[in-house]
């Protein structure tokens, strides 16, 4: 059996993965969440979320250490990844962290030194590599298909996640707001795409969205010059409406010399309305990106498979996120130190 | 009113875009064009009953009309434009209303001074899902507008050589995607500050397939930003243009390719594509710009949703863009520049 811990439930996706672990033959599952503090009322976090999702439990990192995982997952807020990411390569246990890496280019550094100093791997969850349609992408750029990338514009809209974590919006804790929290899906893609390095970056950002409700960035448009020529832009806003049936999205479109793809990595769904609902139903049937990212992650990619980006990768695009808050900042274009 | 004598100068796909919506208008049309090409057109038109007389020199043309109707190549704007305005006619310009700003204001100075209308023909006003979402946006649907995307995308223009020359053109910054400049500017107002970048051909050789893309971003006054793509891409590309605008109180968005209406879904040939964009569901929004244009000449109390200082306005968001991605630099556009007419 494979004992995977999942260390901490603030982020979102704690939940999706301890579900699918349970289900995983050959994996046995545990939880871990003890420091709830950011938590708002109405949060199901903790024992209480374990128990609700069947889910054995472990009070203390301690204890959950203590339990022999060959392998955890860090779903803290992004601020608090580099304490549990630098105590499993202590460990030497394999380590799975949510994105972004940290909320800082140090820290991301940090924790990078500190698995290969123990000779553990540091993966981060970018799901999207595992979509089908950006493999369809990959695949005609790799053959040559599109000729030289001339541009990249990718959209990446959800909701304001705070209705599920309020932390997401605290600028501590998240590290920034929608530029924090959805920059780098795109900018993962591109860094596998290419390979290319970044050279620049230009950023503008406003929180005309939910004004009132939270003082981080709510809107961001990003633009990535990179070494290869090509040109990549990021909308990386909340602006998918809260009260929509669905979360938001991800969109690319790429502009080749010799063809123009367009991918979008989450509308394999049937689309209706429910008259008992009175709202629009989205009934999704497509592959479930996080199991096969998980799978990828304990048992190895598969043949041909995409790998699960290293922290190095994650790196690179958190040093584009960065970047890009300087750019916000002063309103020029900043470069991307390596 | 006073009948309606329009001179049309230009006889290429804007002037064939133009000329049915005249005559839908009831105007009499004068043509003049130095390669011969007015009489071809006129020929055409008149054979088919039409008032359309193909004329031999400019001075002729100026003397029949009410108002002149400039569609030919951008390099050829202001001059044209500052000849109709000192014989005392209106000015419909294609846009872009000149290929730098300080034509472009030559050309609004002088309208204003002679007291003659000036219309630039932002035709993407008068389409109607964008009517409809200015209007949407104007009645505050949306609240406060954050964040806005704008693409336009089209084969690369192949009928007249002059739009692949930056020189003569403004390139795909001035020429395409100056549209949604003015569209972005109607929407969520003035811009101040642009950063921009382009990739791939952007002079065309003439071989095919050249392609070349370029991407902005304005910062409104309002602090609200907006992403402008466009594509001159492969020659299968069709006309296609998106939007998708997020404010606090929701959302709109349109993908021209995705409610056409109507389409053909097999002809047994391929079709080749479009190069001026129409929308066979409604009326010709070319129809009903120089309708509201024409209007405005006898009663001022209607204004176009569209005026010089837009024309001017866009040219000047357009031309900050080239320069930014020429030198790399994000352009800051000067304060007093700032006040709109719409």
């Amino acid at each position: 059996m494979l004992k995977v811990a999942v260390l901490s439930f603030a982020h979102v996706h704690a939940a999706a993965y301890l579900r699918l672990l349970r289900a995983m033959p050959g994996v046995e599952v545990l939880g871990s969440d003890p420091d709830t503090g950011s938590a708002a009322p109405g949060e199901v976090r903790g024992a209480a979320l374990a128990a609700s999702l069947g889910v054995p439990y472990a009070d203390t990192y301690d204890e959950a250490f203590a339990w022999g995982p060959d392998a955890v997952l860090v779903c803290s807020e992004n601020a608090r990844h580099r304490p549990l990411v630098e105590r499993a390569a202590a460990q030497g246990v394999d380590v799975l962290c949510e994105k972004p890496l940290a909320t800082t280019v140090a820290d991301g550094e940090a924790m990078v030194a500190a698995c290969r100093a123990a000779g553990v791997r540091l993966a981060v969850a970018h799901p999207v590599r595992f979509s089908p349609a950006y493999a369809a992408v990959k695949r005609a750029v790799a053959a040559g298909d599109t000729g030289r990338v001339l541009t990249v514009s990718g959209a990446n809209n959800g909701h304001l996640p705070t209705r599920a974590r309020r932390w997401f919006a605290d600028r501590e804790l998240a590290g920034g707001g929608a530029l924090m929290d959805h920059t780098v899906h795109i900018a993962d893609l591109v860094d596998d795409l290419f390979g290319a390095r970044p050279l620049e970056v230009y950023a503008q950002t406003n929180n005309l969205l939910y004004e009132g409700e939270t003082d981080v960035e709510t809107s961001g448009l990003v633009t990535v010059a990179y070494d290869n020529g090509t040109v990549v832009t990021i909308d990386c806003s909340w602006s998918h409406p809260r009260s929509h049936h669905s979360w938001g999205g991800l969109e690319m479109t790429v502009v080749g010399e010799h063809a123009t793809l367009e991918m979008d990595a989450f509308d394999q769904k049937v689309h209706g309305y429910s008259e008992r609902d009175a709202r629009g139903v989205e009934l999704p049937f497509g592959v479930n990106l996080d199991e096969r990212m998980l799978h990828a992650f304990l048992h190895g990619p598969a043949p041909d498979g995409p790998t699960v980006p290293d922290g190095e990768s994650a790196l690179r695009t958190l040093r584009i996120v960065t970047a890009s808050y300087t750019s916000a900042h002063t309103g020029m274009p900043v470069p991307i130190s390596h | 009113m006073p009948p309606l004598s329009i001179g049309l100068l230009g006889a290429g796909g804007i002037a064939r875009a133009h000329l049915p919506g005249w005559l839908a208008l009831g105007a009499t049309v004068s043509v003049y064009t130095q390669d011969g090409s007015a009489e071809k057109l006129a020929a055409e038109y008149a054979g088919r009953g039409h008032a359309v007389t193909a004329v031999p020199t400019l001075a002729d043309l100026l003397d029949r009309c009410r108002a002149v109707d400039i569609c030919t190549p951008t390099p050829t704007h202001g001059e044209l434009a500052l000849a109709a305005i000192a014989a005392g006619r209106h000015v419909v310009c294609e846009k872009p209303l000149a290929l730098t700003v300080r034509e472009a204001e030559e050309v609004a100075a002088a309208a204003a001074a002679a007291g003659v209308h000036l219309h630039p023909a932002h035709v993407v006003r008068y389409f109607p899902a964008y009517a409809t979402l200015r209007a949407a946006v104007a009645h505050g649907d949306l609240g406060r507008l954050a964040v806005l995307r704008f693409t336009r995308g089209s084969a690369r223009p192949q009928w007249a050589p002059w739009f692949g020359d930056p020189a003569q053109s403004g390139g795909v910054l001035l020429d395409l995607m100056v549209h949604d400049i003015d569209i972005a500017r109607w929407v969520a107002g003035e811009v101040v500050r642009v950063h921009a970048l382009t990739r791939g051909a952007e002079r065309a050789t003439g071989t095919p397939a050249e392609v070349v893309a370029a991407t902005a971003v304005l910062t409104h006054a309002s602090g609200a930003i907006t992403h402008v793509s466009g594509l001159w891409g492969l020659p299968d590309q069709p006309f296609r243009t998106t939007f998708r605008v997020a404010g606090s109180d929701g959302l709109l968005h349109h993908d021209s390719a995705a409610v056409p209406g109507f389409r053909i879904t097999a002809q047994g040939v391929r079709a080749p594509n479009e190069g001026i964009p129409s929308t066979p569901m409604t009326e010709s929004p070319y129809l009903t710009q120089l309708r509201e244009f024409a209007a405005s000449w006898d009663d001022p109390g209607l204004v176009p949703r569209v005026g010089a200082a837009d024309g001017v306005a866009a040219v000047r968001v357009a031309c900050a863009a080239i320069e930014s991605s020429r030198t790399g630099r994000a352009v800051d556009l000067p304060a007093e520049q700032k006040e709109s007419a719409c």
